[in-house]
């Protein structure tokens, strides 16, 4: 420290100091002054009778494109009948006014008045949305009547494909109350938000900056004079690695019956084509949905609303003995030659299991118990395995845990353990239930994300990627603003060996004389799958019933198919499952088929065009 | 170790009427942001209880600060100013890794503001300073250039957040010191033309829509709806006050919610329309009161450390107070900062409270003579 010297005259510079605070103060009080006194009349006036309105701009939401730059999701303008309550009580008598308009012209006023009392002065009330130009006509002819009631602008979604993606893009509407609250200011009040699926998972890029306009309104509420605008910044683009013509090919390949379907490319994890259905339409939602139409999709038995290619977990009946499989053989347990005698029945102690086919397959090895899906085999390997070996290579396909796909609600399905049983149920795990899940019954559950993604893995060599359904975020202008890559997520750790002797196998389930993915034969195209059928005993007494009571016949198992092609270097991989529709050859094989066949036929027009092209430019 | 005794003199000098005022604008400052949330679209919200928590919070504080002989407190100035700028470096880290992420939607407000507490904690750090060196002669350029870099450091992590607001509250309290203690011309020069040669080179440090928030920030004209509006607006709310005010609870402009500052930096706006010329003017007599008290204590403050803190905190508040009413009055631009002790916001409160257990820490010490 330095030595202490003599203090520093600090009086004179705090007298200086004081003048300055008293000089200060003396500005804000005659400021106050003038404002509160001088032109607080004025200003009192210019309260009570608010001339100067803020009014938001809403942004334009980011445009959702197929992986070919197709764009799948637009906006369009909606035009929209609003109320901005004043201080002054003899506005609220527009509100009446307009809905004797509306009657005079005999239109249905969607407006509950009763909702009224809990406007807030000039927050805006929307009376009627994306209404028509007899409308628009109505309240632009009678606005002097109608003080207080606006026409407003505003972008609103439209869904080009309807409900063909539905499930997977969402929808979105007005933020509530808690979503602003929880935003920490991201969303302000008649903000837009995704409210499902890629909408609400990627809101954040998509959403955009709302503007805002300030404009003078004279006593009838008509705009006199726009004193400013901050405009709104549209949201970026999006681009999906969904591709729209398959797409519609597998969606067109499932109408009609209630199910999922994921297509994938096994080379890195992009989806390809996602469908759920029943769908809706989204569009509905713009247009003003009716409370029964609603409650009718909120009831369906068939839950349109929900995207099951992710949500809906089903036992994945034979299509685990892929897994059962690889596990045997990589355990040892097993030779491909291993020979296993099926008579139609297993029997553990004094219980008897059946082989689905009746009269037994005979005396098979691995490929021909694939091939034949023989019960008998995989309850005999099963047994060996044990519960928990068959589980840990349940995980490493990606079982029991989400995908991690870029959508919300994603469910993770459920492989049992003995130590699951333990803590779930509180009872010890019985050697029968071993039976059952070595044909993928029982406690198993799998969605259909998980399986195309375990098949994906075992089609590409073991490399279990994280499926993705966006490739790119795009300014508006079109630069890349984020790139999703492939990412790894696990591996199957397989030896070479394996994944010959069964890509083999599952090639024969679709080509072999007798297989049971016959079904899903193309010619030029080797295809392998493995098909599945899983009982719908293991759904709840309740739902069985209410279902049962819906739709009479309900009793039918769920049809599972699982594939890939070609079998060399596969490059798409297709799982199918159809709720309650019999079994997975014949019902499920067919639907892949047409998928299948729709890519390779999709790729030959485009190498056509692409060598045409060629042609052209030498 | 002698702070650790406590003199019974800092009691019988406990500083109430300095007390009894911050504590009276603080009560008020609950009751309007009550009046705030009252109007808040249906019920009422919790910010005022939530102040009031701050305020307890604060109080505490203060206690804390007002019992630890400030000279102790100096010592570990420089430590505490290190910390915090380790904890803005982290806002900064934190803030852009969020963005990388997968989980970008599970961002969220940053619960506490280290920018806050880095105006008191830049008080001390500079009063540490200047009372290592002392001088008679007015400072000069080399001797400022310490202190100069302890005040951009804080000043440029601040701006790249971007708060405007306040990293300029630093500049603002670092002129007043330096101003106080006495600086040649020279270095004053000095100062003045390399601030605005730094603040381009800031420039750089910034993302586009940064910039674009400066540029508006700086020039409102670009932005008619931000400033131009909430002037507009503020201006209509205070002048409709008249001269008794609307009432409690029946301010109109308040309940438009147009002013979306309302708690934080448009408070005065609500409380002029509501208790009209005579509220308002009782309001800015009792920081008039707190600022001339604090100067007060900086006179009579027994060494020049004690009277370099007590004009730094009173710096710090009076720049608050004068910026924030000028700018709702409208003969200031619209600038984030906060009206002390009166607007919502936990940091601020924090820190405000903090600094005026330190002007306490200085005033009930005045006849303490050190060993």
């Amino acid at each position: 420290m330095l030595n202490r010297q003599e203090p520093i005259d600090f009086r004179e510079r705090i007298r200086i100091v004081v003048v300055f605070v008293l000089a200060a103060i003396t500005i804000l009080m005659v400021r106050l002054a003038y404002l509160q006194i001088v032109r607080g009349d004025d200003f009192k006036k210019k309260s009570e009778n608010n001339s100067v309105r803020f009014r938001q701009v809403k942004p334009l939401r980011g445009l959702i494109m197929d992986r070919n730059g197709f764009v799948l999701v637009d906006n369009k303008p909606s035009f929209d009948v609003i109320y901005i309550p004043n201080r002054n009580k003899a506005n609220e008598l527009s509100v009446e006014r307009l809905k004797q308009l509306y009657e005079n012209r005999a239109l249905a006023f969607p407006y509950d008045q009763a909702l009224l009392k809990n406007a807030r002065p000039y927050l805006p009330v929307k009376l009627d949305k994306n209404v028509t130009m007899e409308k628009i006509a109505l309240v632009e002819t009678n606005a002097l009547n109608l003080p207080g009631i606006y026409i407003d602008v505003s972008p609103i979604r439209l869904y080009l494909d309807g409900e063909i993606l539905a499930p997977v893009i969402g929808y979105t509407g007005e933020v509530s109350r808690k979503e602003i609250e929880q935003s920490a200011g991201k969303y302000g009040y008649g903000d837009v938000s995704g409210k499902h699926g890629l909408e609400r998972f990627f809101d954040a890029f998509i959403r955009g900056q709302r503007g805002a306009e300030l404009v003078e309104v004279n006593a009838y509420g008509k705009e006199i004079k726009n004193m400013g605008r901050i405009d709104p910044v549209a949201g970026y683009n999006m681009v999906l690695t969904i591709d729209a013509d398959l797409q519609k090919a597998a969606w067109n390949a499932v109408q009609g019956k209630a199910g999922s379907v994921v297509v994938m490319d096994p080379r890195n994890g992009a989806v390809l084509a996602m469908v759920s259905s029943p769908s809706f339409d989204p569009n509905l939602f713009y247009e003003g949905i009716s409370g029964e139409q609603w409650s009718q999709l909120q009831n369906n038995p068939f839950a349109p609303l929900s995207n099951k290619a992710i949500a809906g977990q089903y036992p994945p009946g034979s299509t685990y003995k892929l897994i059962v499989a690889a596990a045997a053989l990589e355990e040892g347990i097993i030779t491909p030659d291993t020979r296993v005698f099926c008579n139609g029945a297993f029997t553990l102690g004094n219980r008897t299991y059946r082989c689905w086919r009746k009269g037994g397959h005979g005396s098979v090895n691995l490929h021909q118990a694939m091939v034949g899906s023989c019960d008998v085999y995989f309850y005999t390997i099963g047994k060996m395995l044990g519960v928990d070996k068959i589980a840990e290579y349940a995980r490493r396909f990606g079982l029991g845990e989400v995908a991690q796909i870029d959508l919300p609600n994603e469910k993770k399905g459920l492989v049992p353990t003995k130590e699951w049983k333990l803590k779930r149920k509180r009872e010890a795990w019985q050697m029968g239930e071993t039976i059952s899940i070595s044909i993928g019954q029982g406690y198993n559950l799998v969605t259909t994300m998980q399986l195309a993604n375990a098949f994906g893995a075992f089609a590409n060599g073991g490399t279990l990627w994280r499926p993705y359904l966006v490739r790119q975020i795009q300014t508006t202008d079109g630069k890349i603003y984020k790139e999703f890559l492939p990412t790894k997520k696990g591996d199957l750790k397989l030896s070479a060996r394996t994944i010959e002797i069964l890509n083999d196998a599952l090639k024969g389930v679709v080509n072999d004389p007798g297989g049971t993915g016959a079904n899903a034969k193309l010619s030029g195209v080797e295809v392998c799958g493995k098909t599945g059928t899983s009982q719908v005993l293991g759904l709840p007494e309740n739902e069985k019933a209410r279902r049962r009571k819906i739709l009479g016949a309900f009793q039918k198992d769920h049809a599972l198919f699982a594939s890939y092609a070609p079998s060399k270097n596969p490059e798409i991989v297709v799982a199918v499952i159809l709720e309650n529709a019999g079994g997975g050859g014949a019902v499920a094989a067919p639907v892949a088929r047409k998928i299948l066949s729709a890519y390779f036929e999709g790729k030959k027009k485009n190498k056509n065009k692409g060598s045409a092209k060629i042609a052209h430019n030498n | 170790m002698i702070f650790l005794k406590f003199d019974r003199r800092i009691f019988s000098h406990f500083d109430w009427v300095l007390l009894v005022f911050v504590l009276a604008v603080c009560a008020m400052g609950i009751l309007n942001i009550y009046s705030t949330g009252f109007s808040a679209a249906g019920g009422q919200t919790s910010f005022y209880l939530k102040q009031l928590q701050w305020v307890v919070l604060g109080f505490i504080l203060m206690m804390a600060v007002f019992f630890l002989d400030y000279h102790v407190i100096v010592q570990y100035a420089y430590a505490i100013y290190g910390f915090i700028l380790m904890l803005l470096v982290l806002v900064l880290v934190i803030g852009s890794s969020s963005h990388g992420a997968q989980r970008w939607l599970g961002a969220g407000a940053f619960a506490v503001q280290p920018s806050e507490f880095m105006k008191a904690v830049i008080i001390i750090t500079l009063a540490r300073y200047f009372d290592n060196h002392k001088s008679n002669e007015s400072y000069s350029l080399k001797e400022l250039l310490v202190p100069f870099m302890m005040v951009m450091t804080p000043f440029l992590l601040i701006l790249k957040q971007p708060d405007l607001g306040t990293a300029l509250m630093l500049i603002v309290i670092f002129v007043s010191i330096i101003a106080f203690m006495g600086v040649n011309r020279k270095s004053l020069i000095f100062v003045v033309v390399s601030g605005l040669i730094l603040a381009p080179g800031g420039w750089f440090l910034l993302k586009d829509y940064q910039r674009e928030r400066l540029i508006t920030f700086l020039n409102p004209e670009r932005d008619p709806l931000g400033s131009g509006y909430h002037i507009i607006q503020s201006k209509i709310a205070i002048g409709s006050g008249e001269i008794f005010g609307k009432g409690f609870l029946s301010g109109s402009q308040t309940q438009l919610k147009f002013l979306p500052e309302q708690q934080t930096d448009f408070v005065f706006s609500v409380f002029a329309e509501e208790w009209g010329f005579i509220g308002s003017m009782f309001l800015i007599a009792v920081f008039m009161v707190i600022i001339l008290w604090g100067l007060k204590i900086a006179l009579q403050a027994k060494d020049s450390l004690g009277t370099i803190i007590a004009f730094g905190v009173t710096a710090f508040i009076s720049w608050e107070v004068f910026i924030n009413i000028g700018m709702v009055l409208g003969i200031l631009p619209v600038v984030g900062i906060p009206l002390p002790f009166f607007s919502y916001g936990g940091s601020a409160m924090l820190t405000l409270m903090a600094a005026v257990g330190l002007l306490m820490n200085v005033s009930a010490r005045r006849f303490i003579l050190q060993k």
